[in-house]
């Protein structure tokens, strides 16, 4: 914007972008004087070679959760969202207080009551992964039906009203006239939902099901050299996470662009 | 299956202990991660130069990986790194601070950037100086823009809290887990835990909620 | 005319977007009490040489002078000039978030260095004068459109301009409100202010204005007093776009 770039430019002026820069500098040195010279020179990021089959099952165990979440949670999602649709009070509450309790608690405490209360209120014990899994996409199945309610809202009350002047029969409306457009204004939202459930299989790890946080706990315990190990797998969090948004920007131009040339 | 909820009316003050650590850590985050903030809000606005650079990438990188790592990262690295020991507390802190730091940072910049051009010709026209357009024109609307963003981010804040359980800072989850480990009654304990996160974080998403309602209402006119 | 005092004089104004060319070498001068209305087509530059000459966009060629001083000059330089010459906007820009009252008094009192109690008082003349004084304590969206035009040039009265600027003051209002605004702008021309108004409005033109500019593809083709202005057209393109709009 050109007028706020003006008004920095005047205000800024040198003062504010040499007092950034010095703070910066401050920072940096401060930290540098501080540091642990001993441990920083022995650092040894070889070492980790030889746990690179490790890592990678670990990383691709958080795909697959990731995938797990996104996936089921679009799909018990927009269900939960078309459940609020229904006109039937008892209904929509039940749909309410669902997704409020997912969606106000932490996942953490989440999963952990999970992998305690099933198997006492079912009688079958569970294992960290099944777990894990259940926690993961009942909370991605709160935040999913929220991305797919504001979407179907943003649906103009138009499509109902002229699927309903036709006499388009129920499932037929909400396939070919409420969804599609419903689904094209959730993509940015949903991108977004997406990094963050990424984020969150990182704390699946307090059940030790195996994603890259978790073999990053037992490589770190077993090497006792906790600063190569996590600081490889904060470096492979921020990439990936970053590869995603970097796509869904680019999505977002394209979309952007189809929609300008019709 | 039965629960024995009487257990929780005898040890619920571990519970309130653990609650007053909850909120004592994000009361410590939020301030030092807001003074943080400004600072990177700045260095993004600026536009160019080595702030600029720099602000963009902390911000990127404390959005976009995960709490836990952060939280572990700082726990076992910085006490090798620098030679000094930090408690679990503190640790968790000073994590949960570069966490609000970077998104704080984010919604301000979202907020001053979102600013009526056509209300700053109007200011510049009239030959206000700069300081005042600042502190009369863009932040007053900005902040009441960033509201919902902000309160939103701090629902986030004191569910991420529940993660410094795992570095072993006594907080709720933690209580929790030590009354589960010594009564088995995990699943009492952790929904009475649950039930105090629902409480201290439903007003907000309410709260939320009406706000954005509000801002859409505000547009559309 | 000629022996006034020059307000603002461009020569040879030259402004750029990147490969399109919005004002190609625009010659003209606005002397002390004149109107001068500005028509044109939309993208013809009209609006462009209005913001130009209020430091509001950055000329590539040529020099704009504005009450003797050179622009943009320093940025001193340029908030004194824009003290001096008020502008009004086609879509308000009035502060939502301040009451009518306080979007007066700002400028007043920070940059003139105003007390509360005057600055009250010349925000009463001010709102009377556009005849709107009994609104004083309300906000903006508690105002019809007509109304919130008539605020902002209050708004920009409080400075005591010595020329106005108006960028199509009356384009973003329901047909039935353009009355009111426009009758202000006439009391305004009436008390002797210098004026240059981008508009639409032919009739306001013809009636109030001294000169009038038609502008198209960032030129100034047509530079008349009213009366030949509309009479005798001596350009093909304002002859079209005059069989458009009248």
């Amino acid at each position: 914007m050109a007028v706020l770039d003006e008004l920095i430019e005047i205000s800024y002026g040198c003062a504010v972008r040499v007092a950034l820069t010095l703070t910066l500098v401050a920072v940096v040195a401060a930290g540098v004087w501080n540091l642990n010279w001993d441990t920083v020179l022995n650092l040894d990021f070889t070492g980790l070679w030889r746990f690179r089959v490790a890592i990678v099952k670990g990383f691709g165990m958080t795909l697959a959760l990731t995938a797990a979440a996104v996936l089921c949670g679009i799909l018990l999602g927009t269900l939960l969202a078309i459940a609020m649709q229904v006109r039937f009070r008892p209904l929509q509450w039940l749909v309410i207080g669902y997704v409020e309790t997912f969606r106000n608690t932490p996942i953490l405490v989440q999963l952990i009551w999970i992998h305690f209360a099933l198997p006492v209120i079912t009688g079958i014990p569970t294992t960290a992964i099944v777990s894990g899994v259940i926690a993961i996409v009942l909370q991605a199945s709160a935040y999913f039906s929220e991305i797919v309610r504001a979407g179907i809202q943003a649906v103009p009350k138009g499509y109902w009203e002229a699927s309903d002047a036709l006499g388009i029969p129920v499932i037929t409306r909400w396939t070919h006239v409420i969804l599609p457009p419903a689904f094209r204004t959730m993509i940015p939202p949903l991108v977004n939902m997406t990094i963050s459930f990424f984020k969150t299989t990182a704390i699946l790890s307090v059940l030790s099901v195996g994603e890259l946080m978790t073999v990053s706990g037992r490589i770190s315990n077993a090497t006792f050299k906790p600063i190569e190990i996590l600081t490889l797998v904060a470096l492979i969090y921020f990439v990936f996470g970053w590869l995603i948004s970097l796509s869904a920007r680019k999505i977002e131009t394209a979309m952007a662009n189809r929609e300008a040339w019709r | 299956m039965n629960f024995d909820f009487n257990v929780l009316t005898i040890h619920y003050p571990a519970v309130l202990d653990g609650l007053l650590v909850t909120l004592r850590i994000c009361l410590f985050s939020l301030l030092f991660g807001v003074i943080d903030a400004v600072f990177l809000c700045l260095g993004k606005l600026s536009g160019r130069g080595a702030g600029y650079r720099v602000s963009v990438f902390v911000v990127d990188f404390f959005r976009t990986i995960p709490e836990v790592v952060l939280i572990f990262w700082i726990y076992s690295c910085l006490p090798l790194l620098f030679g000094a020991r930090l408690s679990a507390e503190i640790s968790g802190i000073l994590a949960l601070s570069l966490l609000v730091a970077a998104n704080v940072a984010e919604i301000m910049r979202a907020g001053v950037q979102s600013t009526n051009p056509g209300q700053l010709e109007a200011a510049m026209s009239l030959g206000i100086p700069a300081h005042t357009i600042w502190l009369r024109i863009v932040i007053p609307p900005a902040l009441q823009r960033m509201s919902p963003a902000f309160v939103n981010f701090l629902t986030e804040l004191i569910k991420a809290t529940s993660l410094l359980s795992t570095i072993g800072v006594a907080e709720m989850v933690y209580q929790a887990n030590v009354l589960g480990n010594r009564t088995f009654a995990y699943v009492e304990f952790l929904t009475l835990v649950a039930a105090i996160y629902f409480a201290l974080i439903f007003p907000l998403s309410l709260f939320v909620r009406r706000a954005e309602a509000r801002l859409v209402a505000q547009k559309c006119r | 005319m000629t022996d006034k005092e020059v307000v603002i004089d461009c020569r040879n104004v030259v402004k750029t977007y990147g490969s399109f060319t919005a004002l190609n070498d625009v010659s003209t001068s606005i002397h002390r009490g004149e109107v001068v209305c500005v028509v044109g087509p939309s993208g013809s530059g009209k609006s462009t040489l209005l913001r130009t000459c209020n430091g509001l966009e950055t000329i590539q060629g040529g020099t704009i002078e504005v009450l003797g001083q050179h622009m943009p000059g320093t940025r001193k330089e340029l908030e004194t000039i824009r003290r001096r010459a008020g502008m009004v906007f086609q879509s308000f820009n009035l502060f939502d978030h301040m009451s009518i009252r306080e979007n007066l008094v700002l400028a007043p009192i920070t940059t003139l260095g105003l007390d509360r109690s005057t600055a009250d008082q010349r925000a009463q003349d001010s709102l009377d004068r556009v005849g709107i004084g009994n609104q004083i304590d309300k906000y903006p969206n508690q105002l019809s459109g007509g109304q919130q035009q008539r605020v902002a040039i209050a708004r920009a009265l409080m400075m005591q301009p010595e020329v106005m600027l108006f960028d199509e003051p009356t384009s973003a209002l329901d047909p039935e409100m353009v009355g009111e605004v426009l009758d202000v702008m006439r009391d305004l021309a009436a008390q002797g202010m210098t004026m240059a108004v981008v508009t639409h409005e032919m009739g306001f033109a013809r009636e109030v204005g001294d000169r009038i500019l038609f502008m198209a593809d960032g030129q100034i083709l047509v530079d008349q007093p009213p009366d030949t202005f509309f009479t005798i057209p001596t350009d093909e393109r304002l002859t079209t776009f005059l069989s458009k709009v009248l």
